[in-house]
């Protein structure tokens, strides 16, 4: 507990030293006698002041006394003072498929931590952990995201403020590449303090890229012609674009590891056609969008999205097949006009005709100084103990009108003016 | 005074034990005699405004007709030649009434002595005086908790039943005796209020005034208290037991102002009874009570010897 205008707790101090002395002084009321010509006595105040050895009235010299400290401190407007230690720490432990091990992982942040601090387990999407609850945790198959780690610390580091001076941001991670968006720079700017990077073993990823694509498409197909400029086309490819209904060998190829791509033409009736036909401006992936009037025939089986509406229905989704995967696309190409030649498209060519699970890039990051920052660590604005102070300022101001009242009534009660 | 005056009152009308034994015993003897003349009435010690025809010769006149011929003094008629009428002052009763005042005033100071005591000896010391010069004697007390009344008469006990009446009296409240000296006036030519004038004072005088223009007698018996006129207790909120507004400090440093505020008032109250032609006497709840009944209804005094006032 502090004071923000501690004088006004001397003030009432004084004022309550002044009480006791008062009391000291007795004022005292003679005891009543009859005389029945009393009329004839001179009308003067029937209490003379003297000082006395002792305190007189002690019940109302405390309740005196403690309305006037009561009345003191609250104006003194006190502020109740948590807890607070120099630096408490907010440790985003990365449990994606960037991490090599992530019971080494788990053990890392388990050192980090200490009574108070928070763990934020993250990989595609972030969340705050009990620390009780970190053996629970378990290597996730998604993408990590350091913008998804930084949002949730940002989030959490204002809790934290009423318990320590400084807060310290710990990122437990390989620190892959592909953790990285372009979001990440921006909000690791928010984060006015330097982090500290704990580097653990990262997954190498010894698979090459897919570049080259296998596209199943007769001669005039807009996909086919914007995959020719896009990428290199060879039949041997790891993912295949098949504009028609796939046949088994498709499927058989896909379940011996490759992505195959189902992308049905314009005229095709695939069996996951939508009920009720319309048309979406835009087409999403995680790389950009394409705008134009799509017709939206299709609506493509449950799976991992990878490509979205603009309203946010799914687009494209893949689902595991064998050792591979098999994609449906529901974007029906116009094949009037020159969208599947302009440069969006492609980017949502490369989304979804990437390899299964999705383009990986697990090496570590070469330049980190920029996440670790450097300075002091983030010191959170004091929290605002005004509102707590001004609560406790009520308070105490009940408190000293109900002891003015018991004041009072023990005063009438005793027949005082 | 008479034979029958001095006779010892009978031991039947008060126990032994009476505190009013010794009281009656010290005034036997004591009259109270009408101040002047008193109206036509029955035959008793007084002298009547009326002249009649009794033993006790005054003077002779003329006879005028319409006289009854049988007031003639025949013998001088004989003698003289002349119709004298033989004239004899007459003589009657003065009835009286004491209104006795049971104010919570006169309980003062508190317990067997004080103002009440004083006033009930006087009460029964002055209705015995005037019950043996054969007046018919009444007793109104009026006390908080209502009025008493014992109606004026001259048989015997009634001494008796005025002391009886006075004991069962407890003083309390604060009651208005203005209204028993107007009734009481009514039906008895002399009275007697016996007060220590705290009450309605000023409606007390207005009515005692009422009573003396009527023709009546009025005597004013205040009652002070010893402990009223030199206060001992000091240091005290002094407080009216009539008025539980008045309470104010008894302290050394008001005593005086207290003697000469109460001494003023006392003289200003015995200049308003004496003025309006009453008769003021103040006792003392000190004072023996067969010498203040004694200072009471000594006859023809001058007013002030009748009770030194301050």
């Amino acid at each position: 507990m502090s004071f923000l205008a501690p004088w006004f707790l001397a003030g009432a101090a004084l004022a309550a030293a002044g009480v006791v002395a008062l009391h000291f002084l007795a004022f005292q009321r003679p005891r009543p006698a009859v005389l029945p010509t009393a009329r004839f006595l001179p009308d003067r105040p029937a209490r003379a002041a003297s000082p006395a050895r002792r305190p007189r009235d002690l019940l109302l010299l405390a309740l005196r006394v403690l309305l006037v400290l009561l009345v003191g401190a609250a104006f003194a407007r006190p502020v109740p003072a948590p807890r607070r230690r120099p630096v408490a720490r907010v440790v985003a432990l990365d449990q994606s498929r960037a991490v090599a091990d992530v019971a080494a992982a788990r053990d890392s942040a388990r050192g980090l931590l200490a009574e108070g601090d928070v763990l934020v387990a993250f990989d595609s999407a972030a969340r705050v952990v009990d620390g009780a609850a970190t053996d629970s945790l378990r290597p996730a198959a998604a993408r990590g995201s350091l913008s998804a780690a930084l949002v949730a610390a940002l989030r959490t580091a204002p809790a934290l403020r009423e318990r320590a001076d400084s807060v310290e941001l710990v990122l437990v991670s390989p620190l892959a590449a592909e953790e990285v968006d372009a979001a990440t720079a921006s909000l690791r700017a928010l984060w006015r303090g330097r982090a500290r990077l704990v580097r653990v073993g990262g997954v190498a990823d010894t698979a090459p890229p897919a570049r080259a694509l296998a596209v199943r498409a007769p001669a005039a197909d807009p996909v086919l012609a914007a995959a020719a400029l896009a990428r290199p086309l060879a039949d041997t490819a790891r993912v295949r674009v098949v504009r028609g209904a796939p046949v088994a060998a498709d499927s058989v190829w896909a379940r011996a590891g490759g992505a195959l791509v189902h992308w049905p033409a314009a005229g095709e009736r695939p069996a996951w056609s939508r009920a009720r036909v319309d048309t979406s401006g835009a087409v999403v992936t995680g790389s950009g969008s394409v705008v134009a009037a799509f017709e939206r025939r299709w609506a493509p089986p449950a799976g991992r999205a990878v490509a979205w509406w603009a309203d946010g229905e799914p687009a494209a989704t893949e689902t595991p097949l064998g050792g591979g995967c098999v994609r449906h696309v529901a974007v029906v190409v116009p094949e009037v006009g020159d969208v599947a030649l302009a440069p969006s498209f492609r980017r949502l060519l490369d989304a979804v005709a990437g390899r299964c699970g999705g383009e990986r890039d697990l090496r570590p990051l070469a330049d980190v100084r920029w996440l670790g920052g450097a300075g002091p660590l983030y010191a959170p604005p004091a929290p605002e103990v005004a509102s707590a102070g001004a609560r406790l300022a009520r308070w105490l101001f009940l408190a000293a009108l109900a002891v003015a009242l018991a004041e009072l009534a023990l005063r009438r009660g005793e027949g005082r003016p | 005074m008479t034979a029958d005056s001095r006779r010892p009152l009978p031991s039947s009308l008060f126990p032994p034990s009476s505190q009013y034994g010794s009281l009656l015993d010290a005034l036997r003897g004591v009259h109270w005699p009408a101040r002047r003349a008193v109206p036509h009435g029955a035959t008793g010690a007084h002298h009547s405004r009326t002249r009649g025809s009794s033993a006790e010769f005054t003077e002779y006149r003329n006879y005028r007709q319409g006289d009854d011929p049988r007031r003639i003094d025949w013998k001088l008629l004989a003698r003289s030649d002349r119709a004298y009428i033989r004239l004899a002052t007459d003589r009657a009763v003065l009835p009286t009434a004491l209104v006795v005042d049971a104010s919570a005033s006169m309980h003062f100071p508190a317990g067997d002595g004080g103002k009440w005591a004083q006033a009930r000896r006087l009460a029964v010391g002055l209705a015995a005086v005037a019950h043996r010069d054969g007046d018919p004697v009444g007793l109104t007390v009026v006390a908080g908790g209502g009025t008493r009344r014992l109606t004026a008469r001259t048989r015997r006990g009634v001494v008796a039943e005025v002391a009886r009446t006075l004991d069962e009296t407890t003083p309390g409240g604060a009651p208005a005796l203005a209204a028993a000296v107007t009734a009481a006036a009514h039906s008895a030519a002399r009275v007697a209020v016996i007060s220590d004038f705290l009450g309605d004072e000023d409606a007390l005088l207005a009515a005692g005034r009422q009573c003396l223009a009527a023709g009546g007698e009025l005597y004013a018996v205040h009652v002070v208290a010893r402990e009223e006129l030199e206060p001992a207790q000091l240091g005290v909120l002094a407080a009216d037991p009539e008025d539980a507004a008045v309470r104010r400090p008894l302290v050394e440093g008001s005593v005086a102002e207290y003697r000469d505020a109460f001494a003023a008032w006392r003289e200003r109250l015995a200049r308003a009874w004496r003025d309006a032609g009453g008769v003021y006497a103040m006792v003392t709840d000190g004072e023996p009570a067969e010498r203040a009944v004694r200072r009471v209804v000594a006859p023809g005094a001058p007013a002030a010897a009748r009770g030194a006032v301050g």
